[in-house]
């Protein structure tokens, strides 16, 4: 294994950008076959390339941060294309570049018979590279570039489905709601900018703590804080934290394939990795790691139970999504980066196979995506169901699956900061406790309704009459081997990750050097994790039982249909709200978006119609055409008058000139 | 004394004339008028030491310049009464403007009177033509040489003017076309059916109409 | 005794009388282009005696310039003149306003 350092890293970007290119411009060319052959050659050169670095920066101590290209210099202010290799780095790529094969392979069975194939390889492909860009820059504008490139492709894939209506809505709405945090994104890099005069991560640490006391001009706010929530509002968007959570759900009208890659492992989390990516500079600021453990607070249990009441098996998924996404929120608040990182890993894994198990789903279904229309699929598909069971109670937190160990940790992490009496503390470890039972309603609920009882889609046929094409006239059987290979693949890391990693994501030896934790959980979680220990202590701990009653839950509520019609009329008003998403739909369609609206249409009235329209074309052509209608009274085309006036002039000059007025 | 006399003799002279030089009613009588005033100020001219341009100012303006004017005004058909309108309506205007001028410019002289520096100590043992004569030909060379094509100038634009190309009169060769004739361009043989005549009954007249083909 | 003052101030009576000219004549084209001459010799008058107090020939040096320039001034404005009269039958100065057309 000689292969120079330099040469992998550019091969690990770029091939799935050349894929993606030939992919995109000539799939129509090379058919089918041969183009998912190249994306998923592409990405499979990334992953090996992934691995060995991931390997050499482990054990080798490999550590790489440089400059690649130099793109543009303004004064002495130079822009580079530049990389980062570092443990974080290793990690993230190797995670996103084995997700993303998974999803390659995954996506030859699922959109095998859909319209589009090349152009959403094409797609995942660019999505790779994007994504690779984002996690090994080493400044904030290419930081900044992939993540507006991952934001494009994940706009365009939930827009896949280009003549369906709720996909272009529901892309739309992504985007425009990605505006919202990318603006204060942008403003955070700007202010970073100004004051350390660098864009270089590792500049911009060491300047940082000159800054610790500063003060933003014209207030009494704190520099660091408000870079650090301007930053934040960023990761809120990309990584859908309360508010700006609303895109995620609707972005399940994109391909299962994408939602898997996209939307639950790889671009929601580049919010959470930008946090721990700029640890250094977040652990200056508490307010802000207090905002952060409320932000995912609220989304870890209030949007968790979102995901109970929801019957299409995507959504129940992305609100999942939305909760995980909380706990790693609040795990970065509590200043345990690395245990963010390790929740951010795992969730790839077994979040990934949950929406892939759920595609397989779907595809067996006929895509109908309604879990009522589902039920007893357990015999059909054995390796879906028993994937996504794995899935779940990794999700779930069961022992010894890999979510145990992340979430785990961030339940003690929070309960750290509450024992501490940080700020957040105690809504943390309400939140968190609370959604672990959440987490395991939701889940299982879905594993009932889906693979168990009732075999409800034998129904449909009835209920909908002459509109069946006859979709359900067939047996739902296993997926292709395409399909069930990459579950299983995902399926072993989300069983087993756990074991490998927790000792050393919790005592931050997998990122030393590139992801400072907070002086109050190094000092405090000292004590060296042994994976076995953990899960035989686990018994004795309330969060296993809490899971397990959560699943319970499940099942009761799953064997008594009756006892869920009757909940749901007991708390209708509450039910209501959970189905309307809190309202938060609605008060962005009919506040915001009006809002919005109206500012625009005041921009476009006042500032474009008006001043630039009215006032600046046209109105300089009035005055053009009012200045020559007096003009042309001169002009009357008599030589004489010419002559006239020549002679005033002279008079004119002549007085001046003479300085007899000024005598 | 007597230079004193002369002056004020020539001035009044002169001013009388240019003053009837735009007063007027017949053109004719302008240029007459401007040839006095021409006259005149180069009988100034020569009171000041300045024979040689006096001299061209006679010779070049009366005797070329105003004898065009004489010439042009007396070709030209003028219809002198609605050349005149409007003067008595433009005369406190043109008499305003005219002693506003009139008034700066004297009042220039007045309340800033001109220092007469001594620049250039002319030798008086040399005429003034020979001065000039020598100052022309060679400080001034090109400048005269200029002139020279100022004047072809006009002389040519002149003509080119008042040449009439487009008129009927004019007979003009084009020797190269003369010389480039052929048979072929002179003679050509035409065949022509004869004309015939085709007899069409109107029906509703019921007469016969000769329609030409 | 005569000075330089009162050339002078002759010159600008008949600059003056020139610029009355061009106003009471506004019609007569012709009665223009005289009053431009008077006004030429008026300047003439100006540097011939400028040039001949100061004892600098240079001044009789640009009168000779302003006179040849003069003179195929004249020459050119009379040929105008000759055509715009056989164009338009008349020098009436306020019959041409093909410019405003």
């Amino acid at each position: 294994m000689t292969i120079d350092n330099k040469f992998l890293y550019l091969a690990i970007i770029l091939s799935p950008l050349v894929s993606s290119i030939i992919v995109g411009f000539f799939g129509w060319l090379i058919g089918k076959k041969v183009s998912h052959s190249l994306a998923i050659l592409g990405v499979l050169i990334s992953t090996i390339g992934s691995y060995i670095v991931l390997y050499r920066v482990q054990f080798e101590g490999l550590y790489f941060n440089g400059i690649l290209y130099n793109w543009l210099t303004v004064g002495s202010q130079s822009f580079s294309v530049g990389l980062l290799v570092d443990k974080l780095s290793s990690v993230m790529l190797a995670v996103v570049t084995s997700v993303s094969l998974m999803v390659h392979i995954y996506t030859i069975g699922y959109m095998a018979e859909e319209e589009g194939y090349q152009r959403f390889f094409s797609y995942i492909s660019l999505f790779t590279f994007m994504m690779l860009m984002l996690v090994l820059s080493n400044n904030f504008v290419q930081l900044f570039f992939g993540w507006e490139g991952v934001g494009l492709v994940s706009y365009l894939l939930i827009g896949f489905y280009i003549k369906r209506e709720s996909a272009i809505f529901a892309n739309l709405k992504a985007f425009l709601i990605n505006r919202i945090g990318d603006f204060g994104f942008l403003l955070g890099i700007g202010l970073i900018l100004a004051y350390t005069g660098s864009l270089d991560y590792g500049v911009v640490f060491s300047h940082m703590s000159n800054f610790t006391h500063a003060i933003m001009p014209g207030t009494s706010w704190n520099l660091i804080t408000v870079i650090c929530l301007l930053l934040f509002m960023g990761a809120m968007g990309k990584s859908a934290q309360f508010p700006l959570h609303v895109w995620l759900p609707d972005s399940m009208e994109g391909p299962t394939p994408i939602s898997a890659l996209i939307h639950a492992a790889t671009m929601v989390t580049a919010g959470i990795f930008m946090v721990a990516r700029l640890s250094p500079i977040y652990n200056m600021s508490h307010t802000a790691l207090a905002v952060i453990i409320y932000a995912g607070g609220i989304n870890c249990l209030f949007l968790g139970v979102l995901g109970i009441v929801q019957n299409d098996i995507k959504r129940v998924v992305a609100y999942s999504t939305l909760s995980q996404l909380g706990y790693m929120a609040v795990a970065l608040g509590c200043g345990a980066y690395s245990v963010a990182i390790f929740h951010l890993m795992t969730h790839a894994f077994f979040k990934g196979l949950l929406f892939l198990a759920a595609g397989s789903v779907i595809i067996a279904m006929h895509h109908e995506q309604d879990m009522r229309k589902m039920g007893g699929l357990g015999k059909y598909m054995p390796i879906t169901y028993i994937t996504m069971l794995i899935g779940s109670l990794a999700l779930a937190g069961i022992p010894p699956f890999a979510g145990f160990f992340s979430k785990d940790m961030i339940l003690e992490s929070a309960e750290l900061v509450h024992k501490l009496g940080l700020p957040g503390g105690g809504f943390a470890v309400f939140t968190v406790y609370t959604s672990v039972i959440v987490t395991a309603i939701y889940s299982f609920r879905l594993i009932f309704m889906t693979f168990h009882g009732e075999e409800r889609f034998r129904h449909v046929d009835n209920h909908h009459g002459q509109d069946d094409h006859g979709h359900h006239a067939v047996e739902p059987e296993e997926s292709p081997w395409v399909v069930t290979l990459p579950l299983i693949l995902m399926a072993i890391p989300s069983a087993l990750v756990g074991w490998f990693a927790a000792s050393d994501f919790v005592s931050n030896k997998i990122l030393s050097g590139s992801v400072a934790n907070a002086g109050w959980f190094v000092t405090n979680m000292q004590e060296e994790i042994v994976p076995l220990k953990m899960v035989l202590e686990g018994f004795t701990h309330i969060p296993v039982y809490l899971a397990l009653a959560g699943i319970l839950i499940a099942w009761l509520f799953h064997k008594n249909p009756k006892w869920s019609d009757k909940l749901i009329k007991a708390i209708k008003p509450l039910y209501v709200i959970l189905m309307r998403n809190y309202y938060m739909d609605d008060l962005y369609i009919n506040l915001f978006a009006p809002i919005g609206r109206a500012f625009g249409r005041f921009l476009w009235t006042l500032g474009d119609m008006f001043l630039i329209d009215g006032l600046i074309v046209n109105g300089s052509a009035k005055i053009v055409d009012w200045y020559s209608k007096i003009l042309r009274k001169l002009q009357s085309g008599y030589v004489n008058t010419y002559a006239t006036f020549m002679i005033l002039g002279i008079i004119i000059l002549l007085t001046f000139c003479t300085r007899l007025i000024f005598a | 004394m007597l230079q004193t006399v002369f002056f004020y003799v020539f001035s009044v002279i002169l001013v009388i004339s240019a003053l009837q030089v735009i007063l007027a009613k017949n053109p004719i009588h302008s240029v007459l008028f401007l040839i006095l005033a021409f006259v005149t100020s180069s009988c100034l001219w020569i009171m000041l030491n300045v024979e040689f341009l006096a001299l061209t100012l006679i010779l070049v303006y009366v005797g070329a310049v105003m004898v065009l004017f004489l010439f042009v005004v007396m070709m030209l058909d003028i219809d002198i009464e609605t050349m005149r309108k409007g003067f008595w309506k433009n005369l406190p205007l043109a008499l305003c403007l005219g002693l506003v001028v009139l008034a700066e410019m004297v009042m220039v002289l007045v309340t800033k009177p001109v220092v007469v520096y001594q620049i250039t100590q002319t030798d008086n043992s040399i005429s003034n033509s020979n001065q000039l004569g020598w100052m022309l030909y060679t400080k001034y060379s090109y400048p005269v040489e200029l002139a020279s094509v100022i004047l072809l100038l006009g002389l040519v634009v002149a003509v080119a003017l008042t040449l009439r190309p487009s008129s009927k009169n004019a007979k003009y060769q084009n020797i190269a076309k003369q010389v480039a004739v052929s048979k072929t361009g002179r003679i050509e043989m035409v065949k022509m059916q004869a004309e015939k005549v085709e007899v069409i009954v109107d029906e509703k007249v019921g007469k016969d109409k000769e329609v030409s083909v | 005794m005569i000075g330089m003052n009162h050339f002078l101030i002759l010159s600008a009576i008949l600059f003056a009388i020139s610029i009355m000219g061009i106003f009471l004549n506004r019609k007569n084209i012709i009665v223009v282009l005289m009053a431009i001459e008077l006004m030429l010799l008026a300047v003439n008058f100006n540097f011939i005696t400028f040039s001949s107090f100061l004892h600098n020939i240079d001044g009789q040096i640009f009168v000779f310039f302003t006179l040849t320039v003069a003179a195929a001034e004249s020459a050119i404005g009379l040929a105008i003149l000759i055509l715009l009269f056989r164009n338009m039958r008349g020098v009436n100065v306020q019959d041409m306003t093909q410019l405003k057309e």
